[in-house]
Order: C-alpha cells, then structure tokens, then sequence
C-alpha cells in the first residue's frame, strides 16, 4: 500500500485537485452561468496561502499558531476570494452566455499581469519554498487534506441541489426570465452561485501552495481556465459527479499517455475533439442515458445487456 | 506628451492595430455566421506565419517536416525579392484558410448536424488549438524562428522625420502593414458589401434555415467563411512575425485572447466593429507609457471588461435582443 502511494501519491492528488477544480465551474453553471474564472480565483488562493506562509510579516503569526497557519490559509483564501467573487460577480453577471465567459477570461487574464508584476507575488519568478502543509513527509499525504475537501464538497453539493437554492439554480438554468416572473431572483442567485465556486477553488489553490512547493503566475491561465471547461464538459454539466470524473479522467489521460511521450498533448486535443463530438451529455450523462429506460414516445430498444453496469 | 513622442505612439499603435483588426475579422466573420468563437483562429495564425516561413525562407534547419521546399530556386529573378516574400504571404495565409476549412469539416460540422451545444463547439475548437500547436512543436520543433530583416526586399530603409527637436521613425514593416491591412479591408467590405457572394453570405448570417430555404447553400458558404477567417488569420501572423521578428509554436496565444478582446470591443459579429475594436486596442497599447509597460498585456482585457459592463454589445455591436 505504501509503495502504491509513493508511486501514486501524486497522480491521486492531482486528480481529486482537478475534480474539485471542475466542481467550482460546476456551481455557476448549475445556475446557467458559464464562467471561466475557476482559475483566477485558484491562483488568488494560492497566493494568498503562499504569502502567509513564506512573508517575512507573517512570522510572527507562523510561530504563534504552528501548525494552524494551514487551516487559517484555507480560511484566508476562502473569504477573501468569497469577497473577490463578489466583486466580479455582481457586474459580470449581468451578462449572458459567451459574454460572462469572455468577461471572466479578461478577469482571469488580469489577474495573472498584475501578479507577473506585484513585488508580493514575487513577479515572474513566484513564490517558492513554500513549507510543506503539517510538515508532510510525502507528497501523497496530501490525500489527507485533499480527499476531505472533495467529499465535503460532494456532500454540499448534493445537499445544495435537494434544497430551495438548488432548484432556484436549476430554475433560472432552464430560462432566467420565467424564474424572474416567479418570484427567483436571478441576480442574488447567480451571485451566490459564482461565489461558491470561487471559494472552492480559492480553497483548492491554498491547499495547492504547499502541494506544489512553489506559486507563480502560471498557476491561473487562459489554458487552465479552458481545461476546467472541458473537465466539466466532457464529465457531464448536468450532474455534479461529471466534474469529478471528467477532471479525474482528463488529468489521468495525459498520464496514461506517458509511452506516447511527445504525442500526449496531441492525442489530449484530439479526445476534447472527439469525445464532444460523440458525448454530448459527457460521460456521466452518456453512462445515465444507458440505465435509463427508452422514452416511450421512441420505437422500444431492447436494453443494452450491460445496461446496469454503467457506474465508474 | 510631446508631439514627436505622439506621432510615433500614433504610427506603432495604427499598425499593431490594423493587424489586431484583420485577424479580429476571422473571429467575427466565423461567429456572425455560426454563433460561435473558433479557439483554435490563434492556432491558425500562427499556422500562417510557419506556411510562409517555410515557403519564402526555406528549410528549419533541425527536424523540419517541410525541410527544402523552396518555391523560388536561388538565381531566379525572384529569389530573396519582396516579390517573393508577397507570394509566399498569400500562398502561406491561403494554406492558413486551406486548414481552416478543414477545422470546419472536421470539427465544427459534424456537430453542428448533430445539433449539439455550442459550447461543446468551443471545447472542439480548442482541443484543435492543442493538437495544432502541439504538432508543430513535435514536427518542427519548440524553437523560435525569426524572419530574415530583408524579408521585404529592397523596400528595407525606413521612413523617419522630424518634429521639433526629436526624430519620428516608421519602419517600413509598419507602412507595409498598415497598407496591406488597408487593402485587406477594402476588398473584404467590397465582397461582403457588394457581391453576390457577399449577399448571399449576409443572408446566412441572419437566418441559416431561412437562407438555405432561399436556395443558398449553406454549408458552402460556411466553408468559405472559413476560408477567409483563416486566410485573414494566417496573414495577420506573418505580419505580426515580420514585425516583431518572433514565430514560436505559441507564437499565436496571446494573439487568440487578445482578439477576442478586439471583437467583443468592437461588437461580436460586426465586420466595422472588429476594425475599429482592434484599432483602438492597437492605440491603446502604444499609448502605454513606459515605466507600466509590463502591464500593456492587460490593457485590451481591462479595456474588454470595461466595454462588457458599459456597453456589452460593443461600440458598434448591435443591441441584443433579449428573447421572452
């Protein structure tokens, strides 16, 4: 066991860090909204994390709390990009569609020449020697931190689409105006939306600081921002386990790929080709399609015979 | 600001701007006829910039794909000749155009008569920007080539003068892409102004049922869409490359965002709008005074915000229409 996860121990983090990446693109797409700043708001808490636990002014709170500086830096990141969210949120989110995305790119975008440029974010080169989260030994001790903020997610977001606010999100996804005329108010909610997901990947970003060891601006790009996207995509929007497994799954591929050496990145390009081309609802929709019974307005299909084990 | 210091800063942005305007112009002209944004028209600038280092300036010395393709042997009238370097940047945008048609086909159609989300589109399109990108690092190589500096013949010295006490440089680099950018919207505003052509392309992109009921094949029309979008792309990365002297694999990144920046500024999908979003981007930038140069990067995404909350339908966009 202890030698799968010193071989595995990375990978695995990486996997639950891109699946919670995709669950905080999740939240503002449950309310319709198509947001692309996941990334900005993970470097945000990235650097926040970064900057309290290597600052010259924050040494006097290190040696004061010990080992809980770590779970302060989460908090930290979690309210200050809460707050962050706010503040792009209100404006951006009175546009739609493709709009809001190109408005949270050009967010994400500022974000990363401004830290190129910040004496406190180090500039070009970052922050480094960042102190390794409870004095972990191994990199696969992160699972620890890591596996917990997944299921509580998990276990938020299933509870956040049983609840009122859930079905206000899924309301104004269906059509925003009629939501309005019954009395949902779009705004509040797709406010509330975007900031969930900017805390949760505020959070992840202040758990990736340590994991990573160093945080530079090339933590919140345009690329990562698109391959959120496709995390989500590919998973499946519509239920909250495809962020999961499309980031699990996206993040594994170019591992897997490894033989292929150079053609990796290629091959990665041409599975976002083919697999929206011919899984349009992403895998966990498609693996849904399969278990549930043909529509009766259809011709009747004999059930496929592997119909029932359709579960990752 | 002195005047001399405004002359220049006026001439470096028109010219940066005027090619920000005709690669925005492949962006809006695939978008007003299919709603969506091509990800992978960065991609394909930088395709443009390769075909016509390929074809005028001959082999990559490394791991070249194309290694040896020379159009013009050395000794014929045209070798190492402006006139050659022209050639060689039309056949180059026309193979960026080629490919463009091809992402069409390959890419975009398929989904399209599948009826999918478009913005199963977008993730498409992008996978295509990896895999092209990616391609030409494992083909060609990751390094960076530079156009020759007597890529325009002999047309090399520039054209300077003085205002007051200090002197105003233009390159002829600038001249020359202020020029063909000027040419290239001309013939672009004449086709889609007044041809049949055009016409028939304005009809696809107001209403495609309505169009294709009208007679006009839309699927031909949507290729040729393409092929300018990626003829307009591929020669805004030459011209960018000979400018700046720079073609990486990512060469085309920056530009992709940044167009993106010019077309919404402008107006998604108006043809004017992308010439006045990129010019005024273009101008923006040259007016960034030194000591925050490091931020002139972020100038076309503060400018893309702002527009987005003041006026989200661009400055020549027309008013979006809110469906009840």
């Amino acid at each position: 066991m202890s030698d799968f996860l010193q071989s595995y121990g990375f990978l695995i983090v990486t996997l639950i860090q891109a699946g919670l990446l995709g669950l905080s693109l999740y939240f503002p797409l449950m309310a319709g909204q198509l947001s692309l700043a996941s990334p900005g708001f993970y470097a945000l808490g990235g650097y926040v994390a970064a900057i309290m636990l290597t600052n010259p002014a924050f040494a006097g709170l290190r040696d004061a709390l010990g080992n809980g500086i770590f779970p302060l830096t989460w908090l930290a990141a979690g309210l200050l990009c809460a707050l962050a969210g706010v503040i792009v949120g209100v404006p951006a989110l009175r546009l739609r569609g493709i709009y809001l995305a190109l408005a949270t790119i050009a967010f994400v975008e500022i974000l990363r020449v401004v830290s190129l440029n910040l004496a406190i974010t180090g500039g070009a080169i970052g922050i480094f020697g960042i102190p390794q989260a409870f004095g972990f030994q191994d990199r696969w001790q992160y699972i620890l931190i890591f596996g917990p903020l997944l299921a509580l997610v998990l276990a938020f977001t299933y509870m956040l689409q049983k609840s009122r606010v859930g079905r206000a999100f899924r309301a104004i996804r269906e059509d925003e105006l009629a939501a309005d005329a019954m009395g949902v108010p779009p705004t509040q909610y797709k406010v509330l939306a975007f900031v969930i997901g900017a805390v949760i990947a505020g959070i992840v970003g202040s758990m990736s600081a340590p994991f990573l060891n160093t945080w530079n601006a090339k933590q919140g790009t345009f690329d990562a921002s698109i391959a959120i996207l496709a995390f989500v995509l590919i998973g499946g929007s519509r239920s909250m386990w495809g962020p999961v497994v499309g980031g699990a799954l996206l993040t594994a591929v170019p591992e897997l790929l490894r033989f292929l050496q150079d053609w990796r990145l290629v091959i990665n390009g041409l599975v976002l080709v083919i697999a929206s081309l011919y899984l349009p609802q992403g895998i966990v929709g498609a693996l849904g399609k399969l278990r549930k019974s043909p529509p009766p307005a259809r011709p009747p299909v004999a059930p496929a015979p592997d119909a029932k084990g359709g579960t990752l | 600001m002195e005047l001399s210091s405004f002359v220049q800063n006026l001439m470096n942005g028109l010219a940066i701007g005027s090619v920000y305007a005709i690669f925005a112009l492949g962006y809006t002209l695939v978008f007003s006829i299919l709603g969506i944004i091509n990800f992978a028209h960065g991609a394909v600038f930088t395709l443009g910039a390769y075909f016509t280092y390929t074809l005028a300036v001959g082999q990559f010395e490394n791991n070249g794909l194309l290694k040896g393709i020379n159009i013009f042997p050395d000794g014929s009238p045209f070798s190492g000749s402006a006139v050659m370097f022209g050639l060689a940047t039309i056949l180059g945008a026309c193979a960026a155009g080629a490919v463009a048609v091809l992402i069409e086909r390959l890419a975009f159609r398929p989904m399209r008569s599948r009826g999918a989300d478009p913005l199963l589109a977008l993730v498409s399109s992008l996978g295509v920007a990896l895999v092209i990108v990616n391609l030409i690092q494992l083909l060609v190589g990751a390094e960076i080539y530079n156009f020759p500096s007597d890529a325009y013949g002999e047309v090399r010295p520039a054209l300077s003068f003085q205002i007051g006490d200090k002197v105003v440089i233009i390159r002829t680099v600038q001249l020359i892409i202020f020029a063909v950018s000027l040419v290239m919207l001309a013939v672009l505003g004449y086709v889609i102004g007044r041809t049949k052509v055009g016409k028939a392309l304005r009809a696809v992109a107001e209403s495609p049922s309505t169009a294709s009921l009208l007679g006009i094949s839309v699927d031909r029309f949507i290729l040729i869409t393409f092929f300018l979008s990626g003829f307009l792309g591929g020669l805004a990365g030459t011209l960018v490359g000979t400018a700046f002297g720079v073609a990486g694999p990512y060469f085309g990144v920056v530009y992709g965002l940044k167009g993106l920046a010019v077309i919404v500024l402008g107006g998604l999908g108006s043809i004017p709008g992308a010439v006045a979003g990129g010019l005024v981007i273009g101008l923006a930038e040259a007016f960034v005074p030194a000591e925050y140069s490091a931020y002139k990067d972020a100038v076309a995404f503060a400018l893309l915000f702002v527009i987005l909350l003041v006026r989200p339908q661009g400055l020549l966009g027309r008013n979006l229409i809110q469906k009840v």
